[in-house]
């Protein structure tokens, strides 16, 4: 995988979906910087805080929610998941590519999920490049 | 309510072209409820406008401003220092919302960012249909508080079509027959009786039909 840039990701969790700490034996910091917002649950990320990622120089913002049916708050996880597929459309219509925003189905008990995430992650930006409204 | 859905975003960038510094202004009531023009949406337009725009290599600046109703001057009047600082104001009301604030700043342009579409209610989350038309001169209390004007798709009066099925509409299934609920309503009410009064062609005067409307309340005017 070939990257010419070091790929600015923001990571917006729910606290039961995801830890920190994970990211701690990955190489944050020499192929990309990573920002983490964690809520207490994921239907706290509002639509602005997304874009507003993207506004502050995110090349790409994932947000990871429970899997579905294990929401501690019933539905958040859903909520969370129509918002995002809404928003990856409006990043579309103003040329920014949806596919800089993701949507990851996790949990904190998966440690090793974030290493296939954030290689997902580097993959894809391999292909489609900075945030070009950086 | 008054219901309207945001422009498209390749729209609203159209309108916006001409001008170097915008005023994204929202309002926090009927818009705000059908998700158009709230605090939140404007919030989300302004920076969807300026990732978008930066995106384009425009050179823009998009400010944000909200207020709590865009069809009454006293709350209009707390956005004049932000839209004085502007070359354009992008108004997320309704149509009423936008022309008021035209009238009240005259040398800025205004634009509008929300297609205005009906007065309505929410049905459930996410869904709102048209419930009133604004004739100006309300039957509901003889349908059972449902209006064949607004709700029957022939405007029926006198009792349904014939055409509907199963309490759908003929014209379109997403549409409940609306002569099938009053007639349910008024079981319910025991008030049946009220189809056997006859109601004659209705007088279209009151409604935007007859020119543009306005309602003078002597008693508030000092």
């Amino acid at each position: 995988m070939n990257i010419d840039f070091k790929p600015k990701i923001t990571i917006f969790h729910c606290i039961n979906a995801f830890n920190e700490a994970y990211l701690q034996p990955l190489d944050v910091g020499k192929k990309f910087e990573v920002k983490v917002v964690n809520l207490a649950c994921s239907s706290m990320v509002k639509d602005v805080f997304l874009l507003r990622a993207f506004e502050a120089g995110a090349d790409a913002v994932a947000v990871l929610v429970c899997p579905e049916g294990h929401c501690r708050y019933v539905e958040g996880n859903i909520r969370a998941k129509k918002r995002i597929g809404w928003l990856q459309n409006l990043l579309d219509e103003i040329g920014l590519n949806g596919k800089r925003l993701y949507l990851f189905n996790t949990s904190a008990k998966n440690k090793p999920a974030i290493k296939d995430i954030i290689k997902q992650i580097m993959s894809d930006m391999a292909k489609i490049g900075r945030n070009p409204a950086a | 309510m008054i219901v309207g859905e945001q422009k498209p975003v390749a729209e609203i960038k159209e309108l916006l072209a001409p001008y170097k510094k915008v005023l994204i202004l929202g309002c926090n009531t009927c818009v705000k409820t059908c998700f158009a023009g709230g605090e939140d949406e404007t919030a989300v337009l302004a920076s969807a406008l300026r990732l978008g725009f930066k995106k384009d290599g425009k050179d823009m600046e998009i400010n944000e401003f909200t207020v709590e109703r865009q069809c009454e001057n006293e709350f209009i009047k707390e956005a004049a220092p932000m839209v004085a600082q502007n070359d354009a104001v992008l108004s997320l009301a309704c149509g009423a919302g936008v022309q008021d604030i035209a009238r009240l700043f005259m040398s800025t342009p205004v634009l509008p960012g929300v297609n205005t579409t009906f007065i309505g209610i929410q049905e459930s989350n996410g869904i709102f249909t048209e419930e009133c038309s604004g004739c100006g001169n309300c039957g509901l209390a003889v349908f059972g508080g449902i209006c064949p004007i607004t709700r029957c798709s022939k405007k029926l009066l006198n009792g349904p079509c014939g055409g509907s099925k199963n309490g759908i509409c003929e014209i379109n299934p997403d549409t409940l027959c609306a002569w099938n609920l009053i007639i349910e309503r008024l079981t319910e009410l025991g008030q049946l009786d009220n189809l056997r009064r006859y109601i004659p062609p209705k007088n279209w005067q009151t409604s935007l039909s007859g020119g543009p409307r306005r309602l003078v309340r002597e008693d508030h005017i000092i």
